[in-house]
């Protein structure tokens, strides 16, 4: 019998912004199963977990969960629904900036045959988890699509559910939880026992009742004996992110440049945790929770989609003609990227697609305005950065914390002359990553070829000695002939 | 007098203490605090590539920065780029100079490969590396260890069966850049018009 106590946030996140949540635009109608599409398409590199290979060729037919990539970090992705892989070839793929890839390409069958790992009985040893993990698929389902086995170590203090979700429109965390709270509290009680957790914290921002609820209704049927530490946070823009809700639930600050694992702390969003408790049933990884909201979308709703599913079967199973729509918005309005070929299918992070009538704003030059500053959540001068990034000064924008920004666009949101800032932070952060990656190559080239010349240097003062030795030697031995000559004389 | 004596004595005594001390804290600073090798070469030395090819006309980049410390001309690495000059430039507080070769035969980012099948291994490209970037022994295959590579060339000339090609860089297969923030708001949102108009 598990137990829980819900209390209130008691620190304030410094910065942040209100934002107008339009969360009940997709909470009206239910959450239903999408009717499976006839062709999904699976990323080869860009499926979360690295670049990866295909474990089969075309021609060959697949089940629900049979491995399709086998990934660099080693997790594997299976198909989602059975049929035969007709091509791996380019396809368009749903991405902030590359438009094709290449991809397995499957065109799914009538009946759906599942293949299925066989369940595992908990308890089981902690390395049976890490192996499920991987072999389910799992990845971070909050966005960043991380391989989630790569953060269970030891020594970890403290489990926080980010059950947050404080970007506006989006539910998909939310209604899962609604649906299936059972799962995830199984998931965390598992993974919290596996790895000798002592503290759960469930970390929800204060505008979700109905999700409270069905996780306070989970807890109380657990069969786990795990004690539950819900926070209610303020509604507040971005106190999901994971830094914030870290420091919001547990006053924990994660120092500049490290994970918030390396402070013990290891956060995980719900769905990943509900992966676990599936995948430990033998459920591979195969479908997730997408919100189809905003203004142009008809009848805006949660759908259970297979991973795969080609976005225009989502925009058409909610009443919507996709030839109305200009671009759809991937992720929330806050960190989310636009796309325009509806061909591409959802990946594992994809949790919402969102279509708006975005009315175009024309940058102006920036006024000094400073509410950039005053809403940073991490307490940055995003005024300054961006002068620094504009005038092709990285070390300048680096010195005022560039690394720190966690590109949350609340700058973005409140800049009164329309300046992508996060954009160019963005930018910025990935031109510091090239050329660090030079540096390093530059360094270790030059420690080479120092190592190198030492060793050159050695070995010819090594080669000059040992000549000096010969010819001190064949010296003496003549000295001593002519001696002997001469004693003999 | 013995008064006078003893002031003059106190006196003499404190300075040449203030002295001696002062000079013992100098030495100690100067040993403890001492800066091994010039330090304006390893500044120098940490601008430029280091991919030892020896274009500049020395045998490395170390020695290419000994010489530019002491007044060589800073545009002659190829490898580095206009980039490379400008920040020199920058460092030295002299004035930029275009680079010493035509801009057109600089090719930036590649690494050798060893055509495995051609190779007789004759050891001869492995002596030419200067950072230790190819592997393999006498009549044996060789081959570039490509991350180690700098792509300096210097093991193309040497091979007798010309089995070394220079090609781009490999990058990581899931590596993506995003678009310059800098293009006008229409040229961001290009891919809309292209949708509209079909």
């Amino acid at each position: 019998m598990a137990k829980y106590q819900v209390r209130r946030c008691d620190r304030q996140l410094e910065g942040g912004i209100h934002l107008e949540a339009f969360k009940y635009m997709s909470t009206i109608e239910a959450c239903i199963f999408l009717k499976t599409p006839s062709i999904l398409s699976f990323p080869l590199h860009f499926s979360g977990g690295g670049p990866g290979d295909p474990l089969v060729q075309v021609g060959d037919h697949v089940s629900q969960g049979t491995p399709i990539i086998q990934c660099s970090s080693g997790v594997i992705h299976a198909a989602s629904r059975s049929g035969m892989v007709t091509a791996i070839t380019d396809y368009p793929i749903t991405h902030a900036s590359i438009q094709t890839s290449k991809c397995i390409v499957i065109e799914t069958a009538g009946n759906n045959i599942r293949d299925y790992l066989p369940p595992l009985d908990w308890p089981c040893e902690p390395s049976m988890i890490v192996q499920r993990a991987v072999e389910a698929g799992i990845l971070g389902l909050g966005g960043a699509g991380f391989p989630s086995f790569k953060k269970w170590a030891d020594g970890i203090q403290i489990l926080i559910i980010n059950a947050a979700e404080c970007e506006p429109y989006l539910t998909a965390d939310d209604t899962l939880i609604r649906i299936d709270a059972k799962s995830m509290i199984r998931g965390a009680s598992i993974l919290s026992q596996a790895l000798e957790i002592p503290t759960i914290i469930i970390g929800i921002e204060n505008n979700k009742p109905e999700a409270l609820e069905a996780i306070e209704t989970a807890i109380a049927e657990s069969q786990f004996s795990c004690s539950f530490d819900i926070v209610l946070v303020e509604n507040k823009y971005p106190s999901g992110g994971e830094r914030q809700l870290v420091w919001l639930t547990t006053g924990v600050e994660v120092a500049s440049g490290s994970q918030s694992i390396e402070a013990g702390i290891l956060v995980h969003n719900p769905g990943t945790l509900t992966a676990l408790s599936r995948a430990i049933d033998g459920k591979r990884l195969t479908d997730r929770i997408v919100t189809l909201t905003g203004d142009l979308i008809t009848s805006p709703r949660n759908l259970i989609a297979p991973i795969g599913t080609p976005l225009l079967s989502l925009i058409r199973a909610t009443m919507t003609d996709p030839e109305v729509l200009d671009s759809v918005t991937i992720g929330g309005p806050m960190v989310g990227y636009s796309i325009s070929k509806y061909a591409a299918g959802i990946t594992k992070t994809t949790n919402c697609l969102l279509a708006r009538d975005l009315k175009r704003k024309v940058e102006n030059p920036c006024i000094r305005c400073g509410a950039c500053a005053s809403v940073c959540p991490v307490a940055l001068q995003p005024q300054q950065m961006i002068f620094a990034l504009k005038g092709d000064s990285l070390d300048k924008a680096l010195h005022e914390g560039l690394v720190d920004c966690i590109e949350c666009a609340a700058c973005n949101a409140v800049c009164p002359s329309n300046i992508p800032l996060a954009e160019w932070f963005q930018f910025g952060r990935f031109e510091q990553d090239k050329k660090d990656q030079e540096k390093n190559l530059a360094s270790r080239a030059r420690e080479r070829f120092e190592k190198r010349n030492e060793r050159l240097t050695r070995l010819a003062a090594e080669q000059e000695a040992k000549r000096k030795n010969r010819q001190g030697k064949a010296t003496d031995a003549l000295n001593k002939a002519r001696q002997a000559r001469e004693k003999i004389k | 007098m013995t008064d006078e004596i003893t002031i003059l004595s106190t006196g003499i005594l404190v300075l040449t203490g203030i002295g001696l001390g002062g000079g013992a804290l100098l030495e100690f600073a100067s040993k403890v605090f001492h800066v091994h090798g010039n330090p304006l070469i390893n500044s120098i030395d940490e601008l430029l590539p280091q991919t030892q090819c020896g274009q500049c006309g020395h045998p490395g980049c170390k020695p290419y920065a000994k010489a530019i410390a002491i007044g060589e001309a800073i545009n002659r690495c190829p490898p580095g780029g206009q980039k490379t000059v400008d920040r020199l430039a920058k460092l030295l507080g002299v004035a930029s100079l275009p680079l010493d070769v035509d801009p057109a035969t600089v090719v930036e980012n590649l690494v050798a490969v060893v055509i495995e099948e051609d190779c007789i291994g004759c050891t001869k490209c492995i002596q030419a590396c200067p950072v230790d970037a190819i592997v393999g022994a006498a009549k044996l295959m060789h081959t570039v260890i490509t991350d180690q590579c700098t792509g300096c060339d210097l093991c193309v000339a040497p091979c007798p069966v010309d089995c070394i090609d220079m090609v781009p860089r490999p990058t990581a297969k899931d590596q993506w850049t995003p678009k310059h923030p800098g293009l006008i708001l229409s040229d961001r949102f290009s891919q809309i018009e292209i949708h509209q108009h079909g």
